[in-house]
């Protein structure tokens, strides 16, 4: 690639070798270029998306640091684990996205109530909330409110990844039951 | 967490050295000097098939066995290629390219037999040997290829998994036909190829079922 600095592969290779200034300076150095590969790859992504991918990326290079080959040049690694990972947090996303949008239907931010219909939502939601069981409450707080990663919601809460999914769209059912709102399910 | 700080958590100064991965094409070296002795020690263990002489001079057997082969080394490769970021995926595809010339290979051999055997090669008998033969001889290159595989990246899973069953089936296959009588052409082609494509599958499969939840 036309764009890649000759130190980059240096950098890349020492960081390899466990040289840790190298590795910072060459994160920091790729970090502008990473911004601008990620934004003329997916133009409808907005910022906070573009950070997410950008730091997905810096992760799964220093996961895969082995994986390069010293003699090739390093900017179609980085921008190829951009690719792949970009790829995947999008799909993410939007899969995300998708399951949020009957959370927001229930109207779960408590925080700033406009209206008088609003605060009778938010009112509704606490003492629905409140109902619940402590463990429900728990699982919400960690998946949706904290929007934590389901690996982390996960080891926080002790439950696998597919008992918590069970346990988070239970929770959500018996929320909505609680706040009047059960059709559809 | 801000990109900054991640940066100075990922660059602390304990940084552990990595040992650089072996490339794809050195690594399939040291698939096929594991996977060829077994191959033919398999061969050797069941007995070569009573007609493998005359086999070995007809063409079309030759051209399949070829075809085996080359399929199970470009799927072997794109399996290792897979896990890499920065391998382009049309290496991923050559596999496929591979594996319908070697079954447009295979029914145009059984339709010209069907012609001349009046339909006979057409007939489909029961060889419940196949699949397991398959497994077993495939089962050196599966593991070979699973050990090369260890210091994969987890990229493209879906595609290292698939192509890494692949090639095993379409190595043990080649070798089966050594000493295995198929029967029929379509006997061979339900049964052997079906095994390829159903090992094939699970390979997939795996991949799917291994993925790392997020």
């Amino acid at each position: 690639m036309a764009d890649e600095d000759p130190r980059w592969r240096d950098w890349l290779a020492a960081a390899q070798a466990g040289d840790a200034t190298a590795y910072a300076t060459l994160l920091r150095a790729v970090l502008p270029w990473l911004r601008g590969r990620a934004r003329s790859r997916w133009p409808g992504a907005g910022a906070a998306d573009i950070e997410d991918i950008v730091q997905e990326t810096l992760l799964a290079l220093h996961q895969n640091r082995h994986l390069y080959d010293p003699s090739r040049p390093a900017a179609p690694f980085l921008y190829g684990i951009l690719k792949l990972r970009g790829a995947e947090v999008r799909r993410r996303r939007q899969r995300h996205a998708g399951r949020e949008a009957e959370l927001d239907d229930a109207a779960l931010a408590v925080s700033t109530p406009a209206t008088q219909e609003h605060a009778t939502g938010a009112r509704q939601l606490g003492e629905a909330l409140a109902a619940l069981p402590a463990r429900d409450r728990e699982i919400l707080e960690l998946v949706k409110m904290q929007d934590l990663p389901l690996a982390e919601a996960s080891a926080r809460s002790g439950l696998s990844v597919p008992v918590l999914k069970t346990a988070t769209f239970r929770a959500i059912a018996r929320l909505r039951k609680l706040m009047g709102a059960d059709h559809g399910y | 967490m801000d990109t900054d700080d991640l940066i100075t958590r990922l660059a602390a100064a304990n940084l552990p050295p990595v040992r650089p991965a072996r490339a794809p094409a050195r690594a399939i070296g040291w698939w096929l000097l594991a996977s060829l002795p077994a191959l033919a020690a398999m061969v050797w263990l069941m007995g070569p098939r009573p007609d493998l002489g005359p086999c070995l001079a007809d063409p079309a057997f030759c051209a399949s066995e070829a075809l085996a082969a080359v399929t199970a080394l470009l799927a072997a490769y794109a399996a290792l290629c897979a896990g890499r970021p920065d391998e382009p995926g049309w290496k991923l595809a050559l596999p496929f390219a591979a594996l319908a010339l070697w079954l447009a290979v295979l029914g145009r051999q059984c339709f010209i037999l069907s012609i001349s055997t009046h339909g006979g090669a057409l007939v489909v008998r029961p060889d419940m040997m196949c699949l397991p033969a398959i497994a077993l001889t495939g089962l050196v290159p599966a593991v070979a290829l699973l050990l090369l595989l260890r210091r994969a990246g987890r990229f493209r899973r879906y595609a290292v998994w698939f192509n890494a069953a692949l090639a095993a089936a379409a190595a043990a296959e080649a070798a089966l036909r050594l000493f295995h009588p198929e029967g029929t052409m379509m006997t061979m082609l339900v049964w052997q190829m079906g095994s390829v494509a159903l090992l094939s599958a699970l390979g997939a499969a795996a991949g799917r079922l291994l993925r790392p939840r997020r």
